[in-house]
């Protein structure tokens, strides 16, 4: 029970009022960025990573990670009442969220979705307060070899169980890497992939490629199809608040398995949107009531919020215990810990016992925050959806130009900002997934220095990778994760040789 | 109207063309193994190779009909292609312009003409718009936070 006092040790650290104050300031920034369309957690996080530089590393996180919480939410609040999903990750829950909302329920609409959301998430902290630590015990005995095999698993379930086509992963995964290598080389000091651009030698960062991507290539993507902001009210009736929540509990089975599908996602590095998008299509396959899914379902709304907090909180285990993150701002987040001078991954749990505790005190209170604030704000950023988009849109252009210079002071980081956009545009309309090529780009050095370091050690030969038990399952596990995908498609074909091959997802059918 | 085909190999030949100039950027560092372990172009010459393998199986995947996605035959309408247009031209002109006018001056502009040149708001409220953004950049940017944004040659002949 060591996890419980340092835990209690993190809440005498979170509950303090500058935390308190942070918390607040996070959610609802986060709540902000989730409700406009084009700002998401990925962008907004990273819009305030400079602005942390001169906090204390927990105070930091506490600010960041609660504009996570509030980012999930908001992308609920405008999924439910406008079918505008604020988040790719809520895109799932405008199914029967909206529906719903139509039909003159929208406070029960909204209620079971921040209730379902919070016991997402709260599954997701629970994991981590006795899980991570103990992960990170395990890790302290890695080498380089394991590190890469790590990495290795990573990335390869991108593949497997990302939901999107896996070529299409496997190039975005590949580009993240290439992107991460421009500029000096750690190891050897020689300057790599700069295209004859001397200023590239500082290399691309993150901040640069989530703000064209999220940002920019968002925003393309909402102007083409023009907003309906036809919203149902959005007036709170605080007694069907407490009934709806008080209802939750008989859909018990549908949270637990969308709980379960979320952490599963989150830690193995598959995302929230992939988890939301899973647990709605296997709640609509085995809930009695599936085939009034669609049309204002109660389980409907539960499975993807679930799955979708629970994935969010989830992905921060992988990243503080194995420096690997589990979602687009998840790696994110890892890049601002590095930053601030941080080495993610289990020495933090043994040289930076507040920090972790601290961070994941202050998860349990800034969700109960995010769900108290975003139901009290609810009109107030409904009334925001009504400017209208040319208002918003050259606004948010110029955020994510200032946060894309302001990260090194340089005006060519600006004009990439703007290419990633075009890049993020199409990558989106094409079902390429982002998430990867953010990680990549994020920790690509990590694991390339594992790799370099491991053939170091073996002087050269691919049998370190297969040395000890350990990391050959963990090599193994990822080829069959890559394999996966061909495996699939060769049990279809082989049970209907006839039927032609399809390369849709399980997304892109919702989508289309 | 551009098809789904079109931007399918569009993409796929963007995302190929940057995997051969890794290709090639990595050879300069040299491949393969040297005394001091690994060589630094090893690793980029892997990405961008199977950068260029993907990109040409996304190309095939793309063409063949056989991809149940191609029923979708049309990616982005007329009118669609001229709202992102409307949206991404502008943003263009606003980042080229920065450099000569600055930062506020720039944005202050881009704002003005976004939403007073296609009538979306009258003169004087997008004149307050450009205005009140180009005052809370420098509020929060070179106030708050002592981020000195870019100020424009412009300014810079002007003596600022």
């Amino acid at each position: 029970m060591d996890n419980l006092g340092e835990l209690l040790h993190g809440f005498s650290i979170a509950v303090t009022v500058p935390h308190l104050v942070l918390m607040v300031v996070g959610v609802l920034l986060g709540i902000l960025v989730g409700v406009l369309p084009g700002l998401g957690a990925p962008n907004g996080v990273s819009l305030l990573l400079p602005l942390t530089f001169g906090m204390q590393p927990v105070s930091a996180i506490i600010l960041l990670s609660s504009m996570y919480w509030g980012a999930l939410f908001g992308g609920s609040v405008t999924s439910i009442l406008f079918n505008i999903p604020g988040e790719p990750s809520s895109v799932a829950t405008t199914f029967d969220g909206y529906p719903m909302a139509r039909d003159g329920r929208p406070t029960t609409a909204l209620a079971t979705a921040f209730g379902s959301a919070a016991f997402g998430a709260l599954v997701g902290v629970i994991l981590i307060t006795f899980l991570a630590s103990w992960v990170a015990q395990v890790a302290l005995a890695f080498g380089p070899a394991e590190y890469f095999a790590v990495y290795f698993l990573a990335f390869a379930s991108f593949v497997g169980m990302g939901g999107a086509a896996p070529i299409k992963t496997v190039v975005a995964l590949a580009i993240g890497f290439s992107i991460a290598a421009i500029g000096i080389d750690t190891v050897s000091g020689s300057v790599r992939l700069t295209m004859g651009v001397d200023e590239l030698v500082k290399g691309v960062s993150f901040v640069v490629a989530v703000m064209g991507l999220f940002g920019i290539g968002e925003l393309l993507v909402a102007v083409e199809e023009e907003f309906h902001a036809r919203a149902v009210s959005s007036k709170i009736d605080w007694r069907e608040v407490f009934r709806a929540v008080g209802r939750l509990p008989r859909h018990s089975v549908a949270l637990l398995r969308s709980a379960a599908i979320g952490c599963w996602m989150g830690i193995t590095p598959g995302g929230p949107t992939a988890a939301s998008f899973m647990s709605y299509g296997i709640a609509r396959r085995f809930s009695r009531r599936g085939r009034y899914f669609g049309t204002g379902e109660v389980e409907g709304i539960i499975s993807p919020e679930t799955a979708d907090h629970a994935a969010g909180t989830s992905a921060l285990l992988p990243m503080l215990s194995l420096g690997i993150p589990g979602s687009a701002t998840a790696a994110v987040m890892m890049g601002g810990l590095m930053i601030w001078g941080l080495n993610p991954g289990p020495m933090l749990f043994v040289d930076q016992k507040d920090f972790v505790w601290g961070l994941i005190a202050s998860m349990y209170v800034g969700n109960i925050v995010a769900v108290a604030l975003v139901l009290l704000t609810v009109p107030v950023f409904a009334a925001l959806m009504r400017i209208p988009f040319v208002v918003i849109a050259p606004l948010i252009v110029i955020i994510c130009v200032v946060g894309a210079y302001s990260v090194s002071n340089s005006y060519l980081d600006v004009v990439m900002m703007l290419g990633f956009g075009i890049v993020g545009y199409l990558f989106k309309k094409l079902f390429y997934p982002l998430a990867p090529l953010v990680l990549a780009i994020v920790i690509g050095d990590k694991a390339e220095d594992a790799f370099r370091q491991s053939m170091l050690m073996s002087k050269g030969s691919l049998g370190i990778f297969f040395a000890n038990k350990l990391v050959t399952c963990l090599i193994v596990a990822g080829v069959a994760l890559l394999l996966l995908p061909l495996v699939l498609q060769l049990a279809r074909l082989w049970r209907k040789p006839a039927a032609p091959a399809t390369e849709t997802t399980a997304q892109e059918k919702v989508i289309i | 109207m551009i098809s789904r085909r079109a931007l399918e190999l569009a993409t796929a030949v963007l995302t190929g063309g940057f995997g051969v100039a890794v290709v090639v950027q990595s050879l300069d560092n040299g491949i393969g193994w040297s005394s001091a372990g690994v060589d630094a172009g090893t690793f980029p010459l892997l990405t961008g190779t199977i950068i260029v393998l993907g990109s040409l199986y996304n190309l095939v995947r793309g063409v063949l009909p056989v991809a149940s996605l191609a029923n979708v035959p049309i990616a982005i309408t007329q009118i669609e292609l001229r709202r992102l247009a409307g949206l991404f031209v502008p943003a263009a002109i606003f980042v080229a312009a920065i450099p000569l006018a600055g930062m506020y001056v720039a944005s202050a502009l881009y704002v003005f003409a976004v939403l007073a040149i296609p009538r979306h708001q009258s003169v004087p409220r997008a004149l307050v718009m450009a205005a009140a953004t180009a005052l809370a950049l420098y509020v929060v940017f070179e106030r708050m936070f002592q981020v000195s944004l870019p100020h424009g040659a412009l300014a810079a002949a002007l003596g600022f």
